[in-house]
């Protein structure tokens, strides 16, 4: 049961949050991008043994998606939360 | 009973939904609001009305249901500017208040929140999970205020039945 | 009872009997018992037969720890497997032993044993293997195994709640109550939690003084400082029994401070972690070590000091180490003779020597075997120079040394290290906010161990180490001894998996080096006790046949739970109606009073199915009626739950067109336009309609199932994908409930009803929105349609449905309105080919699939999922469509069922999704996906039924009625 810092609540419990996964890069502009770029962006997650940032939503909070960065082999949260993505 | 404690369901209140800046909120609804609580998660009164902070760019101002009508002529949500939303939304939350001496034991059981004096002050609003659902919770004299989505009250009112024992 | 109590003595209260029935003998015992401790002073020693071979087994430990006394508690609160040693004696407790019948002492079972050479480790497995394992495990299964199964559910009551401290403390001995005391004195939040009845944990079980006085005097002193603290949380029989992320721990309390009350579950979020978890002791591996009478040395203290139980006459003491030496010295003072200390070492230290002046001591002894099967009447003992000698006795206590308790800490991922001095693994680093304290830590002796806990404690309140009581106890040293070999008998190293060295052995030579491997082969470590007398007997005996060092040999891992944990503790309230709640709408009691049948329809909403007429309409009849009533005259619907959003905002508009498909930002206000929104991948998300209320605002709807993830989707695209952006999203779901009013006679209730605004085709048309006042409540109209049919959405605040509801059923009356349920309502969305999430939208359809391609607006620059479903349309292949299917024969069809070419036992092409019998058609009718369905219209394709039976289908366009939508837009 994860401890999260929400940059607008403090620290939580995990069973306020809901997991969006790990952060892609941006969106890429799909006029300036080849049909091979667009599929690798879609598919392609970040999926490290190591820290990862990812995306959660205070669902049963104060509705941020904030991301953070957390350590896949200890759940240590490595950096602060961040409200700008 | 198993805990000291009195759970009391309250009428439907006034609630409308506000989003957008401090300062623009306040340039349109001027003195109908409460003064802005100062910190995140927390409620300012004025008597008529609470103004809670539960998140970025939003509040929700909670009063008596007679007042519902003279609040939504003064705020009008239709005409409200482009960049700030007001939304009437009493109806969705249906309110228990939890008093007694060991309120605190059924908020326990209830949240998540660490409720205590010390990081959950006696201004304290916030939204959290109670019960498996989204809920909000405030600080009330002598106890707690724990709502629910009006669907939710039925089984709200089963579970603190069977908290408080 | 005479002779096996002592006099004096003991935390028992011998004022308060209590009786007690054990396999269906009535006994006495007193109130501080447990069950274990009841037995022994009653003499009854066989107390179950072992899991794999019917071995008689009796009381071992006096802990958490015990592997052999499994009892089954028998009455309204019955369980199986319980530990007698955990067991707090009850009046009136009923209980009975496990897996013998049919008694304990005279085991049917039993005649396993004659067998037991040829059944060793692995030996099930590698011997009923042909025909097949299934065969074979039923009988095995009865046979082998513990407890039966209650036969009822649980009657207790459960609680779980929530705690936050600065830091939690795990184990109320010595180390823990010190850490604990110097925290609550420096002002922390405390929560102290202790599995044991009382505070004290070992001073309970020895005769030790702190300060010059009884330890005991100490411990209450300072459990009623905590109990003073305002700040402390003092739990006893609570047992911390898992280690989660972020220091969140779990903790059962057995005995809560309040009547009615089975137990408590506690999840505790801890700044700071200190485990004080003591140290447990383990056993020797020996020929016969596992025959009632054989016991740790140290739970012979704990019935001595805690029970005051001595029914043994005659004791031999076998040790590698110091501590038994006290339970030598603690024995004969309690006037049991001892007739032998057995020390495997050839050097016994002095003080230890001192303590049993007097008592014989055998120095670089060994006990190689027990004499008797159900009693122990004596031992074998072997002197260096391999002479055997017997010794008899009633009792043999065994110590082979102290395991610090690791569990917890190995829990939350901190590494070990072997201590070579100590012969145990010790904590070494950590990975959450958590030290170990006293014996947990290796403090095995009393003034380390509080010495551990004041400096351990201090350093979490940021203090320096205050001083601690006097205290002095007997230093421990010892030499590892594991096994002890010889050619007859079975020496255990698990009694609760009856695996024993040989098995360990056997493993060896079998290929499994590795300790994990070892410990699944042989299932060593596995039983409810987790192995916690016998797995460092494992790793020790391990080490020394594969000539290693036991810290390169390793422990296995170490998981939750660290005791048995009931259900109901975990679950707490969340149990029955509250374990899955339903959420009502306003009108869900009239629904209910009109005899619907409710259940749920999405997002836990419980809503009417359908409305038999009379308790024994048949469903069919029942969905039937309110389908011709919506078809022909007028129905009512509640659609209350449908999700539904306001949004606004300087960007709102163009929000809503990167997210939709087609193009909202191009609707005027009060009109309203059906949408699809896809993820990026081209999926579908959702469906509904969007209407622009004004030049800012918009109301957003989709399906009732979809309402959190489609908030969580709008949510994820404001604040993540486009941050800049100004949007404000409200749901408004709860805000707005509705009577939805459908059928070619919905203007006519409408009109009954009174509205303040203009009803007329004309005036106000489909795909409109006004608001105003109808039946003279504030209303929110919508002319949207899910039927086919002229519909009216009436919104209304909830606290007004049940008004307007009553108003509608008597508007409608006289055109013979009915309510309408969710199965009418799917019967007539299938007619006209609507959608259905879930159904339909199966998670690959993309727009086109289902004939939506006119939703996808060539256009827009850019919308979630469109690049994604062109490069998927580019690159060909076959898609799966929607069609209309037609059941030649008028027969129903299984949704779900395969569409196969030819109705053969081939790959599908296909699958159905939904089949109703239809009211226009009056026979059957469905949608399928079909691979390449828009172009198979008027072909046949075939059902394929689950044992082969193939019902042939004509393909048609997925609507079945009204295909130009006229009547909707009537």
């Amino acid at each position: 049961m994860l401890l999260i810092p929400c940059p607008f609540c403090g620290p939580r419990d995990e069973s306020e949050f809901i997991c969006g996964g790990p952060v892609r890069p941006p969106r890429p502009d799909p006029a300036q991008t080849s049909d091979a770029d667009w599929t690798d962006w879609l598919i392609q997650a970040p999926n490290p043994v190591g820290p990862v940032q990812e995306h959660w939503w205070h669902a049963r909070g104060c509705g941020v998606w904030l991301t953070l960065w957390r350590d896949t082999r200890s759940h240590e949260i490595v950096a602060g939360a961040s409200d700008d993505g | 009973m198993r805990y000291d404690v009195t759970i009391t369901p309250l009428p439907t209140m006034a609630l409308f939904d506000l989003k957008g800046r401090a300062e623009a909120l306040r340039d349109w609804a001027g003195a109908a609001l409460p003064p802005f609580p100062d910190r995140p998660n927390s409620a300012c009164g004025d008597g008529q009305g609470i103004l809670m902070w539960l998140g970025p760019e939003h509040w929700i101002l909670r009063a008596d249901l007679d007042r519902e009508q003279a609040l939504e002529a003064t705020l009008r949500p239709a005409e409200a500017p482009p960049d700030l939303s007001i939304v009437r939304v009493s109806d969705t939350l249906a309110f228990f208040r939890i008093t007694g001496p060991e309120a605190d034991a059924i908020l326990a059981i209830a949240c998540p929140l660490d409720l205590h004096p010390t990081r959950f002050g006696p201004d304290g609003a916030s939204f959290t999970r109670a019960f498996g659902v989204s809920a909000l919770v405030a600080q009330y004299t002598e106890g707690f205020d724990l709502a629910v989505a009006r669907s939710y009250a039925p089984m709200l009112t089963r579970a603190l039945a069977e908290a408080a024992g | 009872m005479t002779g096996k109590r002592l006099a004096t003595g003991g935390r028992i209260d011998r004022n308060r009997p209590l009786r007690f029935t054990f396999d269906g003998r009535g006994y006495t015992g007193f109130a501080g018992d447990t069950l274990a401790s009841a037995l022994l002073a009653n003499g009854v020693r066989t107390v179950a037969r072992s899991f794999k071979y019917h071995r008689p087994r009796g009381v071992v430990t006096a802990g958490v720890e015990e592997p052999a006394a499994l009892v089954e508690l028998l009455g309204p609160d019955a369980s199986g497997n319980r530990q007698a040693t955990t067991v707090p004696l009850t009046e009136g407790l009923a209980a009975r032993s496990v897996n013998c019948w049919p008694s304990p002492r005279f085991d049917l079972g039993a005649v396993v044993q004659l067998a037991a050479r040829a059944i060793p480790a692995g030996f099930y497995y590698k011997t009923f293997k042909w025909p097949g394992w299934a065969l074979y495990a039923p009988a095995i299964r009865r046979a082998a195994g513990l407890a039966s199964a209650p036969d009822h559910p649980p009657q207790g009551v459960y609680e779980t709640r929530h705690a936050h401290c600065d830091l939690l403390v795990a184990g109320a001995g010595p180390a823990g109550l010190m850490a604990a005391l110097v925290a609550a004195r420096a002002g922390l939040r405390v929560v102290l939690a202790d599995e044991g009845v009382e505070a004290g944990g070992a001073l309970l079980s020895r005769d030790l003084l702190i300060d010059g006085a009884p330890a005991r005097d100490w411990v209450a002193a300072v459990v009623a400082e905590l109990a003073a603290a305002p700040l402390v949380t003092h739990l006893q029989q609570a047992s911390v029994w898992g280690y989660r992320e972020h220091n969140y721990l779990m903790v059962t309390e057995t005995a809560p401070d309040r009547p009615g009350l089975t137990a408590r579950g506690w999840r505790v979020r801890a700044g700071h972690v200190i485990t004080a978890t003591g140290a447990l002791e383990r056993g020797i591996a020996f020929a016969e070590n596992d025959r009632p009478g054989v016991m740790l040395a140290g739970s012979v203290q704990t019935y001595l000091h805690r029970n005051a139980v001595a029914p043994w006459r005659r004791a031999v003491v076998f040790t590698n180490n110091n501590s038994a030496y006290a339970a030598a010295a603690d024995l004969a003072a309690a006037g049991i003779v001892v007739a032998a200390i057995i020390d495997s070492r050839d050097q016994v230290p002095e003080d230890a020597r001192a303590r049993v002046a007097g008592l014989p001591l055998r120095a670089g002894h060994v006990v190689t075997r027990v004499l008797g099967r159900a009693g122990l009447r004596g031992v074998c003992v072997a002197s260096p120079d391999g002479a055997e000698a017997r010794i008899d006795c009633d009792l043999l206590a065994v110590s082979g040394g102290w395991n610090p308790s690791v569990h917890l800490w190995s829990q939350a991922r901190g590494t070990l290290r072997y201590d070579a001095d100590l012969a145990a693994f010790l904590p070494d680093r950590a990975v959450e906010n958590v030290t170990a304290a006293g014996a947990a830590a290796g403090a095995l002796g009393l003034p380390d161990a509080l010495a551990s806990g004041a400096e351990v404690g201090a350093r979490v309140a940021g203090l320096p180490a205050p001083a601690v009581p006097q205290a002095s106890d007997l230093p421990y040293a010892i030499t590892p001894l594991w096994q002890v070999a010889h050619p007859r008998g079975k020496a255990f190293v698990d009694l609760q998996n009856d695996v024993t060295v040989a098995d360990v052995e056997l493993a060896l030579r079998e290929g499994y080096a590795d300790v994990e491997l070892v410990k699944r082969y042989t299932t060593a470590g596995m039983g409810l006790d987790q192995g916690k007398t016998g797995n460092v007997t494992v790793i020790g005996t391990l080490a020394q046949a594969q000539g290693r060092a036991p810290g390169e040999v390793g422990t296995t891992t170490f998981r939750a739970p660290w005791t048995p944990v009931a259900f109901g503790a975990i679950a707490g309230q969340r149990d029955g109606p509250l374990a899955l709640p339903w959420r009502e709408t306003p009108v869900t009691r009239w629904n209910i009073d009109r005899g619907a049948m409710m259940y749920e329809a999405g997002a836990r909403w419980r809503r009417p199915g359908y409305f038999p007429a009379t308790p024994d309409e048949p469903m069919a009849e029942a969905i039937a009626r309110e389908c011709r009533a919506v078809r022909f005259g007028v129905g009512v619907y509640d659609g209350s739950p449908l999700a539904k959003f306001e949004i606004k905002g300087p960007d709102a508009a163009a929000f809503l067109d990167h997210l939709y498909t087609n193009r909202m930002s191009s609707l005027k206000p009060r009109r309203g336009r059906y949408g699809l929104m896809l993820t990026d991948d081209g999926l579908i998300l959702d469906d509904g309609v969007c209407f622009r209320l004004d030049a800012a605002r918009w109301l957003v709807s989709g399906s009732t199932g979809h309402a959190e993830a489609l908030h969580r989707h709008l949510e994820y695209q404001r604040q993540t994908s486009r941050p800049g952006w100004r949007v404000f999203i409200t749901p408004v779901t709860e805000q707005w409930a509705n009577a939805t009013i459908c059928g070619p006679q919905a203007r006519a209730v409408m009109q009954a009803l009174g509205c303040d605004f203009d009803l007329s085709a004309q005036a106000f048309p489909f795909m409109q929105l006004r608001e105003g006042h109808v039946a003279g409540l504030p209303a929110r109209v919508l002319r949207v349609s899910f039927t086919g049919e002229l519909s009216y959405e009436v919104n209304v605040a909830p606290r007004h449905l049940p008004a307007l509801w009553q108003q509608v059923m008597g508007a409608g009356a006289p055109h013979g309105i009915l309510p309408v349920g969710s199965e009418a309502n799917h019967v007539l969305r299938v007619e006209k080919g609507f959608l259905s999430l879930a159904h339909e939208v199966d998670g690959t359809a993309d727009p086109h699939d289902l004939g939506l391609g006119w939703v996808m607006a060539q256009a827009k620059p850019d919308h979630l999922g469109q690049r994604a479903v062109a490069i998927r349309r580019a690159g060909g292949g076959v898609r799966r469509e929607l069609v209309g299917v037609i059941p030649e024969g008028d027969t129903p069809l299984p949704e779900g069922a395969p569409l196969t070419p030819g109705g053969q036992r081939v790959a599908s092409e296909g699958f159905i999704t939904a089949c109703v019998r239809s009211v226009v058609q009056d026979r059957w009718l469905g949608l399928a996906l079909l691979d390449n369905g828009h172009a198979r219209h008027g072909e046949t394709a075939h059902v394929r039924l689950q044992g082969g039976q193939v019902i042939p289908v004509r393909v048609a366009a997925p609507i079945h009625y009204d295909p130009e939508g006229e009547r909707l837009r009537s």
